[in-house]
């Protein structure tokens, strides 16, 4: 038997990280229903810190990794074309409530971005940093692209736009009672606006208006920052 | 499923080609969303082979991060000296962002029911 082959094979087959990566989405997701669906235990999590913990451990560099598992990656393109359809699925209404929505719509934006870079100033942050959390409120695809085209560093940013969509769903309702927010459609919209998917799966539980007006938000919200973002990183900085 | 997978391959190369054309900054796949969405809102709905494409896409979402999200471990250093400033802002920044778009969205309702 040729050991040495067999070992020479595993380690440098693409299917090798395909398989373990794949199985550990799978595990996370059973651990998550195992547990009715807990914010903290989303599936990307625990398939993260599986696969960190074998990449680590097994002194794998990020570019061996990547290129086994680039076939993942590709879908990343025809995923964010794939949001087109709930965006159009709630587009209804934005008919009702269409000066609320637009004007909330650009003033958050434009707000969070701005409000994210000031505090990273003022902790004197490096521009790296800063650039990476610009993206945070994006759903996780369009931050992806949108932080690869203002040269900031993906990987972070998806760190932030995950723990982003986490504090949103666990501060959320807090917030929503501090403030006396009276309408579901305006906790439902914040909620989408700034922690985008996990902030929709909150707001799916606050009702089903909260969860439409949710998934609309993240839609108009973050092809809202893809266009204006680039612009203002330029302009700025 | 094939033509829902090929209508979402086409409108991402539709964005992509727009975006070098015009040379703009915006992502090539929003584009290709934004055109999608054009494409439903001319056709008044979507069919049965794309909304497979796309309920396929959208329930595996998280899992297509993760080769990104892993290049995590090229940034252990930027995160163990930011780690404060990172996590102070990414709680302050969201606590402020959601209590303001609430409150915003709230008031704007409000007045557009008086209004009317």
């Amino acid at each position: 038997m040729n050991f040495d082959a067999l070992i020479e094979y595993i380690n440098n087959t693409p299917l090798t990280w395909l398989i373990l990566t794949l199985l550990s989405y799978k595990i996370g997701i059973i651990i998550y229903t195992r547990f009715n669906k807990h914010t903290l235990l989303q599936p990307i999590i625990i398939s993260y810190i599986i696969i960190l913990s074998a990449v680590l451990l097994t002194d794998t560099s990020y570019k061996d990794y990547f290129e086994s598992v680039e076939i993942i990656n590709f879908f990343l393109g025809p995923a964010t074309v794939s949001l087109a359809l709930p965006l159009y699925n709630n587009l209804k209404h934005i008919k009702t409530l269409f000066i609320p929505i637009v004007i909330t719509l650009c003033i958050t934006v434009l707000f969070s971005i701005i409000i994210t870079i000031v505090l990273l100033l003022l902790f004197d942050a490096q521009l790296a940093t800063i650039l990476s959390m610009t993206t945070k409120s994006v759903t996780a695809s369009i931050a992806i692209i949108t932080s690869e085209q203002i040269g900031a560093i993906p990987s972070l940013a998806i760190g932030f736009v995950i723990i982003t969509g986490i504090l949103g769903a666990i501060l959320g309702t807090p917030i929503f009672k501090l403030m006396k927010i009276k309408h579901d459609s305006s906790k439902g919209f914040a909620l989408g606006i700034i922690s985008h998917a996990i902030g929709t799966a909150r707001a799916i539980e606050i009702s089903e208006k909260a969860a439409a007006f949710s998934a609309l938000a993240m839609g108009i919200g973050g092809i809202f920052t893809a266009i204006v973002l680039p612009l203002i990183i330029i302009y700025f900085l | 499923m094939l033509k829902g997978i090929i209508t979402l391959l086409v409108f991402q190369f539709l964005g992509e080609c727009f975006v070098k054309l015009f040379s703009l900054l915006i992502p090539g796949p929003v584009i290709g969303m934004i055109f999608l969405l054009i494409f439903l809102i001319l056709r008044k709905g979507s069919f049965p082979s794309l909304d497979t494409a796309i309920a396929t896409h959208l329930k595996y979402l998280p899992l297509i991060f993760i080769p990104t999200a892993m290049g995590i471990i090229t940034q252990f250093d930027i995160i163990a000296k930011e780690f404060w400033a990172i996590l102070t802002s990414l709680v302050i920044g969201t606590i402020l962002a959601l209590a303001f778009s609430s409150k915003l969205m709230d008031y704007l309702i409000v007045k557009q029911e008086e209004e009317s």
